[in-house]
C-alpha cells in the first residue's frame, strides 16, 4: 500500500551516506555530532523492526495480567520485586529472572548489540 | 562567551586578584552536557598565565553540586595533596558570564577515555597507573568528616548503603518510568547490604577514567568534582572498577587500565587500611544502577522538552546495555 524502500532501509541508506559521503569532510569537532546521528538512526532502524510481543506475553503470563497495558505490567512488577514477593526462595523466582533476562536482551537488541555478544 | 561578558570577566578577575588581569585568549576545551570548561590565557601584572574556567551549562544535573562547592572541594583536596588544578578564584555572581563560574590552573594531560583506555590495551594493562590511580583515591579519602568549611556536603549518613538504596528508589518513583532491572538489582542490593563502614570518607563519587588528567602512567589531575559526597569508601572502589567504566576494556577491571590488584595495592599502601573486596562489589552493582538511574535523568530532561539534545536522547539507551550488567552482576544471567 505504501511506497517502497520502506523506513528501515531508507535509515540504512542514508546512514551510509553520513558515515561514507559526509563525515570525512567535516571538521573533527563536528564528528561527534555525525556520529550521534549516525548511532541515533540506527537505533531507530533497529526499533523499528523489533517485536516487542513475545516479551510481553511472557510478563502478562508471569504476572497473571492478560490484559495489562505495558505500563502498568512493568509498575506492578516492579512494585513486586521491591517488596520482595520475588526474592530467591519465592515460587516464581526462577520465572522472574528468566522474563528479566528476555527483556533486557530485547531492550539491548535495539539500544546496544553490541551488549548481547559479551 | 561575547565581547561585553569578556570585559566583565578581565575587570572581576582584576579585583579578585587584586592586579591587573588581561585576558588573552579565550577557547571552550569540552562543552558537556552539565558544565562548560574554557581555556583561559591571561596576562597577570605582565606574566603570561594558563587558566581554566569552569562553568554551568543550560542542562544542571539535580544530584550535581553548584560551582562554589566544586571549588570548595578542589581547595579541600589541593591542600590533601591530591593531584588537583590549583583553584585561584571563583564567583557566585551570575552576572559577569551569564553563570557561577571559578578559574583554576591548567594542568597537561590527556583525560579521553576511550583513548587512554586503547593505550592501555595496547601494552597488556598499565599497572603503573593502576596502582598510581589507587594511590591518588586513597588521598582523596584523607579528607574526612566533620569539615565546616564543606558544610554544604550535609551530615554525613549513618548506613550510607541504605541511604543509597534509598536515594536511587526516590529517583526511580520521581521519574516515573518502571525499571524492573533497575528493581530487581537494589532489592538485590537491599538483600545484601554490608553494615556502615569503619570510617566515612570524601567520597569523589565520579573518580574514573575520563575525568582523571594522566601523563606517561602518572595522574596530574582529578576533574569533575560535583558528585562529591561523604560516605563509605569502597563506594569510589566500585565506581571506578564497575565494567561500565572500563571502555570496552572489560578484563581490565581497574577501570579498563590495569588489573584490579594493582589498583587495590596501590590504594591499600597510600592509606594503610584494607579494602574489603565483597564491599567493592556492592558498590560495583551500586555504581551500575547509579550510573543508569542518572543516564534514564538525562534522557528524561530530552523527552520533558525542557532541553532537547541528541546527546542526553542517546544517554538514555545506555541504559539496556547497564541492566545487562546489573543481571550479571546479580548472577541472574546464566546465558
Amino acid at each position: 500500500m505504501l511506497e517502497r524502500p520502506d523506513g528501515p532501509d531508507l535509515l540504512d541508506t542514508a546512514r551510509e551516506v553520513l558515515l561514507n559521503e559526509l563525515l570525512p569532510h567535516l571538521p573533527e569537532a563536528q564528528r561527534f555530532h555525525a556520529r550521534m546521528v549516525a548511532n541515533a538512526m540506527a537505533i531507530a532502524r533497529r526499533e523499528s523492526v523489533t517485536d516487542t510481543d513475545s516479551v510481553l506475553a511472557e510478563l502478562r503470563a508471569l504476572l497473571n495480567e492478560p490484559e495489562a497495558e505495558p505500563a502498568a505490567l512493568l509498575s506492578r512488577l516492579c512494585a513486586e520485586i521491591r517488596a520482595g514477593r520475588h526474592d530467591p526462595g519465592t515460587p516464581d523466582h526462577a520465572a522472574v529472572a528468566a522474563a528479566l533476562a528476555a527483556l533486557v536482551r530485547l531492550r539491548c537488541s535495539v539500544s546496544a548489540p553490541k551488549a548481547l555478544g559479551r | 562567551m561575547d565581547e561585553h561578558a569578556r570585559a566583565r570577566l578581565a575587570e572581576w578577575l582584576t579585583g579578585a586578584a587584586g592586579m591587573p588581569i588581561a585576558i588573552t585568549r579565550m577557547a571552550l576545551l569540552s562543552g558537556g552536557a552539565i558544565q562548560q570548561n574554557w581555556a583561559l590565557d591571561v596576562t597577570v601584572g605582565g606574566t603570561a598565565q594558563r587558566w581554566v574556567l569552569r562553568t554551568d551549562n543550560a542542562t544542571v544535573l539535580s544530584a550535581s553540586l553548584p560551582r562554589p562547592a566544586e571549588f570548595a572541594l578542589l581547595q579541600a583536596a589541593f591542600n590533601a595533596g591530591v593531584a588537583v588544578p590549583q583553584p585561584l578564584f571563583c564567583c557566585a555572581d551570575p552576572g559577569v558570564t551569564g553563570a557561577p563560574f571559578f578559574v583554576m590552573q591548567r594542568v597537561a594531560g590527556l583525560a579521553q577515555g576511550h583513548r587512554l583506555a586503547r593505550q592501555a590495551a595496547g601494552m597488556g594493562g598499565d599497572r603503573a597507573l593502576a596502582e598510581a590511580l589507587g594511590r591518588e583515591l586513597a588521598r582523596i579519602h584523607t579528607i574526612r568528616p566533620p569539615r565546616p568549611e564543606l558544610a554544604f556536603l550535609g551530615t554525613p549518613p549513618a548506613d550510607p548503603a541504605r541511604a543509597f538504596i534509598a536515594r536511587q528508589r526516590t529517583a526511580l518513583d520521581a521519574a516515573g518510568t518502571p525499571r524492573p532491572v533497575l528493581e530487581w538489582g537494589l532489592r538485590h542490593l537491599e538483600r545484601t547490604a554490608p553494615p556502615p563502614p569503619e570510617n566515612l570518607v570524601l567520597n569523589h563519587n565520579d573518580f574514573r577514567i575520563g575525568n582523571i588528567m594522566l601523563t606517561e602512567s602518572r595522574v596530574t589531575a582529578v576533574l569533575d568534582w560535583e558528585f562529591a559526597a561523604w560516605g563509605d569508601p569502597h563506594a569510589d572502589l566500585g565506581w571506578l572498577c564497575a565494567p561500565c567504566w572500563r571502555f570496552g576494556n572489560r578484563s581490565l577491571e581497574a577501570g579498563g587500565i590495569g588489573p584490579r590488584d594493582a589498583f587495590y595495592r596501590g590504594y591499600e599502601a597510600e592509606s594503610g587500611s584494607r579494602i574489603d573486596p565483597a564491599r567493592v562489589a556492592w558498590w560495583e552493582l551500586a555504581g551500575t544502577i547509579r550510573w543508569a538511574v542518572i543516564a534514564a535523568d538525562q534522557a528524561a530532561r530530552h523527552l520533558s522538552g525542557k532541553e532537547r539534545s541528541l546527546e542526553l536522547a542517546l544517554t538514555g539507551h545506555i541504559v539496556p546495555e547497564l541492566e545487562m550488567d546489573v543481571l550479571r552482576m546479580t548472577g541472574t544471567l546464566h546465558a
